[in-house]
């Protein structure tokens, strides 16, 4: 469990992290996205105690991060966004180091089974040095496991993999996610809608949304927007759809007409269907409008200024 | 303690397989041979000269030689051993897995200034074959030898601790190198600065506060000759103490606002 609280840092006059709050539950995979530069590597270094807050609480495995930093860093397992490791120590030596330094007793069959979790026993004795990149990622990872912590922080673990190491590291984290409290950033929207069961998004460092991936999309849908195509002269149609009562805006789009209704509460299908076949024209498509969380991200991180100036350009299309 | 000593082992072993580790070794006691034998031969050419003459007198060989030299030389071995230790774990980054263990930084800093200090220890420990050579050629005073061993272990204590310092402020080793390379040849010549100031009588006192910081104040004429002070012992242990104190915030607070 890990319980964020109007946590801030910040650098002179600049914030990193700015009023941040969520929460990560035990048995999911709580992602944490944001473009490059969000604050997401300094929240998740504040969580683990490298860093001290400015202001504000967090609680990780119930202990305050600042207030009894031991505890928390005895239940926290650490993958950082460079994954650091000693280069000239082998994989197995690496992790009896980490584990002596934590003081797990056996820690030499401990390192062995980690090693087995994250599918690299037969490496062991290799020097990281010789490693590729993603056989270090999962030295990282198996690091953070060590003491097998309630809470897994993860910086970015799949950054610069290929394809396959991808897929693999996402069932892992996925499989880990079941019995641990994983906390999962990435700026690949594409994987946080796979891997994790709520995400949190931030940017310049604020929290803009939070959810499960499917309810950010519903609040998104609730606008109520659908895409129509049909059969007949782009224009034509347009001005149709405009025209009917139910319709607040209709605008050429995505091969079509996307329409935004007039009450955002009523669905606006039945309405649309029977204008259109009235007009003798063929409905070929009639469904919501999904928006991926590609387009919600796009949405939400985008520059304050670009939105503000996107605001008002509804309006003049409706006189259009 | 765990924590410290985990970081011990890890440290000491690395300094047998560093190949700069061996050079300091393979430099330190090619230039200590290499003046050893020509003290020994010298000392000893002339004790049979005198006693050709039939004279009793007996020269000793200088039997705080290697570890006067030792002393002189840790403005090299100092920042060799040391500039490694903190620099690079910043620099590659593996400072931040350690510092989010549950380890303190005074453990991994005591951790690793034991390792260094031990490395040394066994440097030093190489160069008391020369005072067993001594054995078999008379009967060295093993009061005066013991001083002086004991002097230059706790000299290369205080001289590693302060190196450790630059270790910590700068990521990069050259820097930190030397940089530790000026502070100890500061505090070596600080006896020779106090000297031009005893010049004017109205400085004497500042003289007298300046001597007293140097290393060599507190060694070259008191432990190297056998002479063992509580007050010298006293300066090289709290030099230790206060470098490693200030090692410790400086680590904490880069950390702070990384």
């Amino acid at each position: 469990m890990i319980e964020v609280q109007n946590l801030t840092k910040r650098y002179g006059a600049v914030s990193a992290v700015d009023n941040v709050s969520f929460t990560a539950r035990p048995g999911q995979v709580t992602g944490f996205l944001g473009p490059n530069g969000a604050g997401k590597t300094t929240t998740m270094r504040m969580l683990t105690g490298y860093m001290p807050p400015t202001s504000g609480k967090a609680l990780v495995a119930g202990y305050d991060v600042f207030e009894q930093s031991m505890e928390v860093r005895r239940r926290v397992g650490y993958l950082p966004e460079n994954v650091p490791l000693y280069r000239d120590m082998t994989a197995l030596g690496y992790l009896m180091y980490i584990g002596e330094i934590r003081g797990i007793p056996n820690r030499r069959d401990k390192a062995r089974e980690v090693l087995e979790q994250v599918k690299l026993a037969d490496r062991a004795g290799s020097r990281i040095r010789t490693l590729s990149k993603g056989m270090r990622q999962r030295v990282g990872l198996a690091q953070a496991l060590m003491h097998d912590p309630e809470v897994l922080i993860l910086d970015e673990p799949t950054i610069g993999l290929d394809p396959l190491q991808v897929l693999e590291l996402r069932d892992l984290v996925r499989e880990l996610g079941k019995n641990h409290t994983v906390l999962f950033s990435t700026h690949i929207l594409s994987e946080a809608e796979q891997v994790c069961d709520s995400v949190v998004i931030i940017n310049r460092g604020m929290v803009v949304a939070q959810g499960s991936p499917s309810e950010l999309r519903s609040t998104l849908e609730r606008g109520g927007r659908v895409f129509v195509r049909v059969s007949a002269p782009a224009e034509a149609a347009l001005a149709h759809l405009q025209s009917l009562p139910a319709v607040a805006q209709a605008e050429a789009g995505l091969d079509g007409v996307i329409v935004a209704p007039a009450d955002p509460n009523a669905d606006p299908r039945p309405a649309i269907a029977r204008a259109i076949i009235e007009n003798g024209w063929d409905l070929i498509e009639l469904r919501p409008l999904a928006v991926n969380l590609e387009e919600i991200f796009l949405e939400l991180t985008r520059a304050p200024e670009a939105a503000a100036e996107a605001e008002p350009m509804p309006e003049s299309e409706v006189v259009a | 303690m765990s924590a410290i000593l985990a970081v011990f082992k890890r440290e000491f072993t690395l300094y047998f397989r560093s190949p700069i580790a061996y050079a300091v070794a393979f430099a330190m006691l090619l230039f200590l041979g290499i003046l050893f034998n020509g003290n020994l031969s010298q000392s000893v050419a002339y004790n049979v000269s005198v006693a050709q003459q039939g004279g009793a007198g007996v020269t000793a060989s200088d039997l705080n030689l290697a570890p006067a030299l030792i002393t002189f030389l840790m403005f090299l071995i100092g920042p060799l051993l040391t500039m490694r230790l903190l620099a690079e774990e910043s620099r590659e980054g593996t400072i931040e897995v350690l510092m989010t263990l549950p380890m303190n930084e005074a453990q991994f800093i005591i951790g690793k200034f034991l390792a260094v200090w031990s490395y040394y220890t066994v440097l030093l420990l190489l160069t008391v074959t020369y005072h067993l050579v001594l054995t078999l050629v008379g009967v060295p005073d093993a009061g005066v030898a013991f001083g002086a061993y004991l002097g230059a272990w706790l000299y290369g204590g205080a001289v590693l601790a302060v190196c450790m310092v630059w270790s910590a402020v700068t990521e990069d080793q050259i820097v930190a190198a030397f940089l530790s390379a000026a502070t100890v040849l500061v505090l070596y010549l600080a006896e020779v600065a106090a000297v031009s100031l005893t010049s004017s009588p109205t400085l004497a006192s500042a003289a007298n506060f300046v001597r007293e910081l140097g290393l060599q104040a507190h060694f070259g004429a008191t432990l190297a000759n056998g002479i063992i002070r509580a007050e010298d012992i006293a300066y090289f242990v709290l030099m230790m103490i206060g470098a490693l104190f200030i090692t410790t915030r400086i680590v904490e607070t880069r950390r702070w606002r990384a």
